[in-house]
This record gives C-alpha cells, sequence and structure tokens, in this order.
C-alpha cells in the first residue's frame, strides 16, 4: 500500500535526512517509527504525505506515484486520502473548532449538507459538541488534541499519519490519546506513528515497530 | 489604501463638479464673445460696433454687455454686469432677473451673498462703489436674488451699463464683451473667422472654443497634479509590497498547515486574493465615501484652495454642487485596484508556495 | 495630450509591461530547462515559478479586460477634444495606427483568453501535457502584448487635438475608395446570406460535432458578424442608414445594447473558436459546444431583432 523505494532525502548543506530507505508498508497495519530527533521519522511522513519529495528514489501510496505528481494533484491527493496529527496540533488559533475541524475540507465544495453531518458525527465522537463555536485558543489541551485529531478524521482518510503526537502531552492525556487510536485502528485504516515516546514501545495493537538511526533503518519488528 | 483612494476621489469630484458647473455656464453662452486687445492686453470695445456686426450675413443677435470684476476685499471680488435692460440677453438668469425686476438708473440687483457682505460693512440699501481715481459712487440696493441654482454668479451684481461704465471707469460707449448669436450655428466658426478680418485686434471666442479651452486647461491642471499622485501611488506600491513581503512566522505556519491538511497552491493564491480583494474593494468605497463627504458637505478645506488657487477660471469660489461622473468613478478604481492587486501577486505566491514538510518538524 | 484618462492607461499599461515581461522570463526558464523527471532543487523551483506565471497571465486578463472597456469610454470621451470626431471612432481614426491598436487589442483578449483555458485543460491532468506548450504559447502571446502596448502609448501620446479627424459618417461611408469602403458596398443580400448561412453552418456543425469546422465557422463567424453589424444592423440600432459607427451603440443613447451584442458575440465564437484547437474531455468539449451555440444565437437573434423590429413599426426597410 505504501511504498518507498531507494529514497533518499538531502536537504541543502550536505544533510541527509534519509539514505536509500525501502520500505514497504501494508494497508490496515498500525506502525510505530521509532528513533531520536533528527532520525528520519517525521521525513518519511512528510514524503508519505507528499509534503516534500525525495532527492533519490520514488514513494507510491496506493498505486499513485505521488513523489511524480505535481503540486495540486498531491495536494488534492493528500486532501482526499490522509489525515495528519501534528506534534503540536498545529490548530489555528483564531478559528473556531467547527472551522478547524472543516479547514481541510473548504477547497473542496462539498455540499454544505454532507460538511454538517460529518462535523456533527465527530464532534460528537469526541465529546465537543458544546465547544463547536469557542475559539481554539480557548481551549485545554486535552480538548485541542481531540479537535486536532476530529481534524484529521473530517476527510475518511485511508491513512493516518501521527509526528510525535504525544510530546507535548501529560501522561494521562497521552494514555488518552492511545485509546483514540486503538478505536481508529479497528476502523482499518494504515496508521504510522512517529515516536521518542516509550509509552508506544510495547503496546499490543501495534503491528510493526520500525527503528531509525541517521536516516536508515536499523530495525523492523512484527 | 483608504487614504490614497480618498485623496484621488477628492481631486475627481472637484474636477468634475467644477468641470460641470462650467460646462452649464458655457451652456447659455452667446455664440460668439469678441473682446478687444491692446498692446496684447484686454482692453475695451467700443459699442457702435455692434450695428457694424449687425450687418454680417447670418447674425442674428448683437449687443455690448459690460462684465468685470470689483475688488471688494483681497480675497473676494463681485462681478459686475452692466446691461441695457431694453436688450435681449442670452444668459437666462439675467434675463429672467431683468424680467422681475426694474433696473434704474443708480440702482442695481445684487445677489444674496453680495447682500449679506455688504450689510457686514454696513451697507443696506445702497452701497460706495470706489471708482478708479479714488471718488466714491453711490448705487442703490434695489432686490437681492437668490443663486441656489447658478452657483457660478453667487457675486453677482446687475446694473445699467452707464452704472457700470462710471464705476470701472470706463468711456462713453466702451464696454467689455460683444455678444455675438448666429442665426445657423453650424455657420458660426465662418462668421468668427469674419469677424476676425474686420476687427484683427479683436479676440474673437466661440461657445465651443471657450468650452473647450476650459476643459482643456482644467484637464490639463488636473493632470499634473495625477502626475504627482502616480509617483505617490509609486510610493504605496512600494510601501505595500514591502509590508506584504515580511511574513511572519505565524503566517508560515499557518500556511504549512493549510498545505499539508490538503489545500492547494491555488487555494491558498485564491484565499489571498479573496482577501485582497475585500480589502480592495472596502478600500475604494470607504475613500470614495469619504472623499464625497469632505468635498461636497464640507467643502474641501486645505486642497480645495490648493486646486483652485488659479486665476485662469475668474471665478473664486464654486460651491461645489454634487455632481458625480462614473467615468472618474472607473478611472480611480483602475488606477487604485490593479496596483495593489499587483503589490499583493508576489508576496502571496512566495507565501503559497512555502515547502510545508517544516511544519512537520 | 495629457489627461486623466490617458495617465491611468499608462500606469496600467507600465504595470502590465512589468508583470507580464516577469511572466515571459519565467516562461523562457521553463521552455528550456523544465524537466519533470528531474529532482533538483532548480526543477522545484522552477515547478513553484509556473504557479507564478500563471496567476499573473489571470490577472492580466482580468485587468486587460477591465480596462478594454474603459479604453472604449477613454475614446469616447477624447472625441470631446479632437475636432470633428463625435464618438469613438473619429478618434480610432485619428491616427493610421488606431485601427490596429483596436484589433489587437481584441485579439489579444481572445489570445490571453484561450490561455487560461489551455493552463485549465493542462492542470487537469497528471503528465501536464500542455506545460510547455502553454508557456511557448505565452512567449507569442507576450510579444503581442508588447506590441499593444508600445501601439497605445504611441497612439495616446501622438494624438493632436488641433488637427481634424473625420466622423464616423466619413469613416464608414461607402463612397470613398477605402477598402472598408469597399467592403460596405457590397450589396445587403449578399452580406446577410452569408452571415445567416454561417449561423446555419455552426447549428450544422454543431449536430455533427466535428469541432475542427466549427472553430473555422465560427472564425469566420465572427468576421461577418462584425461587418453586417457596421454595415446593417448598425443603422436599424440607430435607426439611420448612413450611420455606421461600431461604437455608438455603447453609449447610453441605444442603452448600452453594443455591450451586450459584443459580449454574446465574444462569448459565443471564443468557445466554438477553442473547441478546434484543443481536445478537450467529452463533457467540457460539449460544454463549450453548447455555449457557442448560446450565444451565437443570442448574438444572432438580438441583431436581427432591430431590422425586424422597423419593418414591423415602420413597414418598410431603411
Amino acid at each position: 500500500m505504501i511504498r518507498l523505494e531507494g529514497v533518499t532525502k538531502e536537504y541543502a548543506g550536505g544533510v541527509y535526512a534519509l539514505r536509500e530507505i525501502d520500505l514497504e508498508l501494508r494497508e490496515g497495519e498500525l506502525v510505530v517509527l521509532k528513533g531520536v530527533s533528527g532520525s528520519g521519522k517525521s521525513t518519511i511522513l512528510s514524503l508519505i504525505a507528499g509534503l516534500s519529495k525525495p532527492s533519490k528514489g520514488r514513494v507510491v501510496v496506493d498505486g499513485k506515484e505521488i513523489s511524480r505528481l505535481p503540486d495540486h494533484f498531491c495536494a488534492t491527493f493528500r486532501r482526499d486520502n490522509i489525515g495528519i496529527i501534528f506534534q503540536k496540533y498545529n490548530l489555528i488559533a483564531d478559528l473556531s473548532v467547527a472551522e478547524n475541524i472543516l479547514l481541510p475540507l473548504y477547497p473542496a465544495n462539498l455540499p454544505k449538507g454532507e460538511l454538517q453531518k460529518r462535523l456533527k458525527q465527530l464532534l460528537e465522537t469526541f465529546h465537543i459538541e458544546d465547544k463547536q463555536e469557542s475559539l481554539v485558543k480557548s481551549l485545554s489541551g486535552g480538548q485541542q488534541q481531540r479537535v486536532a485529531i476530529a481534524r484529521a478524521k473530517i476527510n475518511h482518510p485511508k491513512i493516518i499519519l501521527a509526528d510525535e503526537p504525544t510530546a507535548n502531552l501529560d501522561e494521562k492525556l497521552s494514555r488518552e490519546f492511545i485509546e483514540i487510536l486503538k478505536n481508529l485502528k479497528s476502523q482499518n485504516r494504515t496508521i504510522i506513528i512517529a515516536t521518542h515516546d516509550p509509552l508506544f514501545f510495547d503496546l499490543d495493537f501495534v503491528d510493526r515497530y520500525i527503528t531509525l538511526q541517521h536516516g536508515k533503518i536499523v530495525d523492523d519488528n512484527t | 489604501m483608504m487614504l490614497l483612494i480618498w485623496l484621488v476621489m477628492t481631486l475627481f469630484f472637484l474636477s468634475s463638479s467644477i468641470s460641470y458647473e462650467l460646462t452649464t455656464k458655457t451652456e447659455h453662452m452667446p455664440d460668439i464673445i469678441l473682446t478687444q486687445t491692446k498692446a496684447g492686453r484686454e482692453g475695451f470695445v467700443d459699442e457702435k460696433i455692434v450695428d457694424h456686426i449687425l450687418e454680417i450675413e447670418g447674425v442674428s443677435r448683437a449687443y455690448a454687455y459690460i462684465k468685470a470684476p470689483y475688488q471688494f476685499k483681497e480675497d473676494i471680488s463681485f462681478t459686475i454686469f452692466g446691461v441695457d435692460p431694453f436688450e435681449e440677453i442670452d444668459d437666462p438668469f439675467i434675463a429672467h432677473l431683468l424680467e422681475r425686476y426694474n433696473l434704474e438708473s443708480g440702482s442695481m440687483l445684487v445677489s444674496h451673498d453680495v447682500k449679506e457682505l455688504m450689510k457686514k460693512a454696513y451697507y443696506t440699501k445702497e452701497f460706495n462703489f470706489i471708482r478708479p481715481d479714488g471718488s466714491l459712487k453711490r448705487v442703490q440696493i434695489a432686490k437681492e436674488f437668490d443663486t441656489k441654482n447658478a452657483p457660478h454668479y453667487r457675486w453677482l451684481i446687475v446694473m445699467s451699463k452707464e452704472d457700470a461704465r462710471d464705476i470701472l471707469g470706463l468711456a462713453g460707449s466702451e464696454a467689455t464683451n460683444i455678444a455675438i448669436d448666429v442665426a445657423n450655428k453650424l455657420e458660426t466658426p465662418l462668421i468668427a473667422a469674419k469677424l476676425k478680418e474686420y476687427y484683427p485686434n479683436a479676440k474673437v471666442v466661440t461657445k465651443k472654443e471657450q468650452k473647450l479651452l476650459y476643459e482643456q486647461s482644467f484637464n490639463f491642471y488636473s493632470g499634473t497634479f495625477l502626475i504627482l499622485f502616480s509617483i505617490t501611488l509609486l510610493t504605496f506600491f512600494i510601501i505595500i509590497y514591502d509590508r506584504l513581503s515580511g511574513m511572519s512566522s505565524e503566517e508560515r505556519r499557518e500556511i504549512g498547515i493549510l498545505k499539508a491538511i490538503g489545500w492547494r497552491i491555488e487555494d491558498v493564491l485564491g484565499a489571498k486574493f479573496y482577501e485582497a480583494f475585500f480589502i480592495a474593494v472596502f478600500s475604494y468605497i470607504a475613500g470614495v465615501s469619504i472623499a464625497y463627504l469632505y468635498v461636497f458637505y464640507l467643502k474641501a478645506p486645505l486642497l480645495g484652495n490648493i486646486f483652485l488657487h488659479d486665476a485662469f477660471l475668474q471665478t473664486q469660489q464654486f460651491s461645489l454642487a454634487p455632481h458625480i461622473e462614473f467615468f472618474y468613478l472607473f478611472l480611480v478604481f483602475l488606477l487604485v485596484v490593479p496596483l495593489y492587486f499587483a503589490a499583493v501577486i508576489i508576496p502571496a505566491w512566495r507565501v503559497a508556495t512555502l515547502d510545508a514538510d517544516e511544519v512537520m518538524r | 495630450m495629457i489627461t486623466p484618462e490617458i495617465i491611468t492607461i499608462t500606469v496600467l499599461d507600465v504595470l502590465f509591461f512589468i508583470f507580464g515581461s516577469v511572466g515571459f522570463f519565467i516562461a523562457l526558464k521553463i521552455i528550456f530547462f523544465y524537466d519533470v523527471k528531474a529532482t533538483t532543487q532548480r526543477q522545484y523551483a522552477l515547478e513553484k515559478q509556473s504557479y507564478l506565471s500563471a496567476t499573473i497571465i489571470k490577472f492580466l486578463l482580468f485587468f486587460k479586460t477591465i480596462s478594454f472597456f474603459f479604453f472604449v469610454y477613454t475614446l469616447n470621451k477624447l472625441s470631446l477634444f479632437l475636432p470633428g470626431a463625435m464618438c469613438a471612432a473619429g478618434v480610432v481614426n485619428a491616427l493610421s495606427s488606431g485601427t490596429a491598436l483596436l484589433l489587437l487589442k481584441i485579439l489579444n483578449l481572445y489570445i490571453f483568453a484561450f490561455w487560461i483555458v489551455l493552463h485549465n485543460e493542462d492542470m487537469e491532468y497528471e503528465q501536464q501535457p500542455y506545460l510547455k506548450a502553454k508557456f511557448v504559447f505565452y512567449s507569442v502571446a507576450y510579444l503581442l502584448l508588447v506590441t499593444e502596448i508600445a501601439l497605445e502609448l504611441n497612439f495616446f501620446y501622438s494624438l493632436d487635438p488641433s488637427s481634424v479627424v473625420d466622423c464616423c459618417g466619413a469613416i464608414f461611408s461607402t463612397t470613398d475608395g477605402s477598402y472598408l469602403a469597399s467592403l460596405l458596398a457590397v450589396d445587403f443580400s449578399y452580406q446577410l446570406s452569408v452571415f445567416y448561412l454561417l449561423y446555419g453552418l455552426i447549428v450544422l456543425f454543431y449536430l455533427l460535432k466535428n469541432r475542427y469546422l466549427f472553430a473555422v465557422i465560427n472564425l469566420l463567424f465572427v468576421i461577418a458578424a462584425l461587418i453586417t453589424l457596421i454595415s446593417f444592423f448598425g443603422t436599424y440600432i440607430y435607426e439611420l442608414p448612413t450611420h455606421h459607427c461600431p461604437f455608438c451603440m455603447l453609449q447610453a443613447d441605444y442603452y448600452y445594447i453594443g455591450y451586450f451584442l459584443y459580449l454574446f458575440l465574444f462569448l459565443g465564437t471564443f468557445n466554438g473558436i477553442s473547441v478546434g484547437i484543443l481536445a478537450f474531455k467529452k463533457e467540457k468539449e460539449l460544454a463549450k459546444f453548447r455555449y457557442a451555440l448560446f450565444f451565437n444565437t443570442l448574438y444572432l437573434l438580438c441583431v436581427s431583432y432591430f431590422p425586424l423590429a422597423y419593418y414591423l413599426k415602420n413597414g418598410m426597410w431603411l
């Protein structure tokens, strides 16, 4: 479902984020990428999401060679298939909860009814119906986290990527997140998590652990 | 941005209102006006030539009148209009006045504003004019008239020719202008040419020429102003561009988020231009409205004086009646809005094409 | 002559020139260096710049269209200053470059609009099949744009308010020896038959969905429409057999009917011609066929209304 073939990513100044990576992920797998910062985990996510292009090699997602796609196709593909949960939530502080959640779909020109339906569903799932119109900056950490996850789901993505999702959370919220993760897993989506949080290191519902070091895969555990 | 539009729009309201006034003024002008020059300067014309002019084929009417400024204070002059109440006058306003009120020798008709000013100087029933040689001439104020519908006659005084001559120092049969009407308007240039032949020293101006002159000098004047404004515009352009080029890290982050969640470059650009569009339209409407109020309600203090400070117009106060010309609204729009958009293009593009992978870190 | 209008036009032209040139440089770079397979920094930079170019061209088209109306308005206004000219036609004819300028401006509108169509089509496909082609096309369009700007500035700054010009009565007369006159002198019935025949062909090729012939006929149609508008239909709009001016119908006296007529004609023929140039996807092509037919028909009906209404009202032709 997701394939990286001979992927190398080099940044300006001769810095190699990834070297000759070959990776194949199956549909429905929940994969955790382990490694310290700078090991290349985030870069892999970014490549899978089509947010950057490799210096060498190909990235194929769901049959599409996204490393070759022009930006507008890439973005549309991302919009239709991928949901991203960021490290710092990355919500737009001055917009409301509803607006933030619907943000990915604004350019898609879906009928209003459909948007409202999806929004309602997610608000209920994450128990934040009452906060619909509140500005995001007025919410607590846990609530913001849920908004971020709701946003990642609004487009019914096949793939969910999470980059250090618990980095800014305390243990209680981190465990809550892991619960939500269990839920997501049961919906047969492909989920990839990049993290160095030890809470993830021995979960039974994780299909695969991949360890990265200096841009190379050093371990691949199922 | 608003400031800019306001400035330019004020300019245009002023100019369009004034040119409109000028047009209405010239509507009722006689077809040809003849004045004399002596040594290259405006001189006086002898009334007697009217008989000769009437002999020219095609001339339907000719009469002499006196129209001259009388200095009241440093910044205000009245316009003295000397007529023969038994002669037909082209100008409907004055003609109407003469019909309604009896004009006798030694009395005059004054406009409301003139009456007020005279009252302030303690003259209520009569006024003492000062002749060029310093002596005084007393003239009775017969009636006052309203100039609401004829703003260009705000400082008008109508009196008999003899009285006017007396006050202005003209000799027995001298006048300032001879008005000539032509039966067949198409022949006007021909007759004007004939007049020029007979009176080589005279200045013969047809109605059309006069109109053109007003409009041209006017346009040129505002044209120079516009050059100045083009420069201002350009400066604004650079300032806007500069300001927009600097992207806050906050904005960078937000755009990164949008792209990460699936917005295409076109979507980001679209949003930016949508924003620019609103700013532009809003500033345009606001700027135009403020200019409208400024010019037509506040009567354009400061700027108005700079603009009107030119003697060629021969009238000092314009009443600035509200007059909007759609063309100028269009023009200002075209002058300012494309520039604003142009200034936005490159900064917007730069923002929209940021690499979003940074946001993953 | 320097008037506020002319200064505005100058400012706009300078603006168009600057941005058009930026677009041109990008276009050149893309033509020579763009390589889809490359993963170099330069390639990524070019990809981004292609968006800038597209944005600039859309900007140009949008404001050029608006400024075209302004151009016509200005011509009308200037007719007050040029002795002899009673409407824009006289102003256009004041200089020999006037007609060329006008035609070039109209042509450029078609061309820039077509570029947008080409661009949108290109963006529909992942391989972007028209990428280099559209920038080559833009380079040509750019040269035309520069020519237009040069002509326009030259035109306005060479206008001399002291030299007499012809009014439209003289320009469009049928007794003059000019080329235009000989065109107008051709018998009405002949002109009209060609005009209606071409329309008939448009309908025919619409039904047959032959896009090449459809495009060609549309091209001929716009020419025939303009000629018949000047020589025949215009006179019925003005109800004056000698009034052939294509500009006066843009004025308030005639309820601005000219704008509608020209708009319909443009929309119809533009869509008609573009189906012949590019192979669109089925639904799009169909839509363009329909628009073309619709607007051309609308034009035909509007323009035919005038002589018919006149005849019905007065029982005779002009």
